[in-house]
């Protein structure tokens, strides 16, 4: 059915809830695209000041979490836009050396995951992180990057791949630098 | 060709991730308990997927300027109202007694008896993002407005808060409305300094020093999401 959804006081209510109670997943979601809490926390902030603003434009119930996904995405393509740092998504890939103290083995392999994915392209790391991290179908992750099926296929597909590879070869701790930088891979 | 050759990755993808429908299950299902070098292309393409889901479970917190917000604290409509001004009054009591005359204090104890007996009515937080006098002014002038046009037995709350050029406001060597924003903290009006404009400004050696009681703990974007998730009225002037 057409129009908005959260017209009544109590769906007004109910879509509040919902961004309230989404803010710890968004910036989960943030942080694993970006790996950098402050600038995750920045997006997440964005995101729900223009959820909050342009609510009219949500059409149907069932998609708001798509669409909650949907905006964040678009303000981290604004914040590379704005930034000048890539040319577009598909030529970002974002390298994450943080190098935090190792307290534990459990942390070694926690460090060890996220620096593969933040070596991923960011598309397929998007891909991976809203499939794994909250559970997205594949038509709902297609609907939040605005992208065909086979897209989000093909992204995971490599991705996984070349996360099985970092995975495997990963550098000692010590050779790795102290930033975390962008890079344009062309 | 092998048995599971037949499976490309995207299936064993789909397999993991729930995708497939039934009769595929079934069948991919049966595959891997024949074949153990598919059972192990599954177990990789699944360990993988378990992998980052641990990698993710706790992500460090954001590194916020100012305090916790209260969306996180799950206190949204009503509550905020009285616990804001409770919130207020309190550190009012423990971080700037010294500051506080006692007439001042006791209008603070009125104002949260009053928020908690509040019948609903709008709220409003005004954003001042412009230096130019007469916006700030018109800011000032909007605030007083919005006191003035409730009812005795209604409790408005009203807040100001300003960032980029418009902390000006709130910029004791600066601002040419110190006496004005004392007249409306007086009527409860809180006023706030975006804390990241706050540091972009010490970044650059300018000293900020702000009119007393003025709150430097958010950001303005955080206080604008925060309170419109309250329901309060926003208006950018």
């Amino acid at each position: 059915m057409a129009g908005n959804p959260f017209t009544g006081i109590s769906q007004r209510r109910a879509f509040k809830k919902l961004v309230g109670n989404s803010r710890d997943r968004l910036y989960r979601m943030a942080y694993a695209w970006t790996h950098n809490p402050h600038l995750a926390d920045d997006l997440v902030q964005q995101t729900l000041y223009k959820a909050l603003n342009n609510q009219k434009q949500l059409k149907d119930v069932g998609a708001a979490e798509a669409w909650l996904f949907r905006i964040l995405s678009n303000c981290l393509k604004d914040y590379y836009r704005a930034k000048r740092e890539v040319l577009s998504a598909e030529e970002l890939i974002i390298v994450n050396n943080r190098t935090p103290e190792y307290e534990s083995e459990e942390q070694q392999l926690v460090d060890k995951v996220r620096r593969a994915v933040s070596r991923l392209p960011l598309p397929q790391c998007q891909v991976i992180t809203l499939v794994d991290l909250e559970g997205f179908t594949y038509a709902t992750v297609a609907e939040t990057l605005e992208v065909p099926v086979g897209t989000v296929m093909s992204r995971l597909c490599r991705g996984r791949r070349a996360l099985r590879e970092f995975l495997v070869d990963v550098r000692p701790q010590s050779q790795l630098d102290r930033a975390t930088t962008l890079k344009r891979v062309k | 060709m092998n048995k599971d050759e037949h499976f490309s990755e995207e299936q064993l993808n789909a397999f993991v991730d729930g995708e497939l429908d039934p009769e595929e299950k079934s069948q991919l299902f049966n595959e891997s308990e024949r074949s153990a070098k598919l059972d192990q292309r599954l177990c990789k393409q699944r360990k993988i997927k378990e992998l980052v889901q641990h990698a993710y479970e706790d992500v460090p917190p954001a590194r916020r300027l100012g305090g916790t917000p209260l969306a996180r604290t799950g206190l949204f409509g009503k509550t905020i109202a009285a616990g804001f001004f409770l919130a207020v009054g309190l550190s009012a009591g423990v971080v700037a007694h010294n500051y506080f005359d006692p007439g001042l204090r006791g209008e603070l104890v009125a104002a949260n008896a009053a928020a908690e007996q509040a019948v609903e009515i709008e709220n409003y937080l005004l954003h001042v993002v412009s230096g130019k006098p007469e916006q700030m002014l018109a800011a000032l002038e909007q605030a007083r407005f919005l006191l003035e046009s409730t009812d005795e037995d209604e409790f408005r709350q009203v807040e100001i808060i300003a960032n980029e050029q418009g902390l000006n406001l709130l910029r004791t060597d600066v601002t040419p409305f110190a006496e004005e924003i004392s007249a409306l903290q007086r009527r409860n009006v809180v006023f706030y300094a975006c804390s990241k404009t706050i540091q972009r400004l010490e970044e650059r050696g300018v000293k900020v020093e702000l009119v007393p009681y003025t709150n430097p703990d958010y950001t303005a974007l955080d206080r604008v999401v925060t309170r419109m998730q309250a329901g309060w009225k926003y208006e950018k002037i």
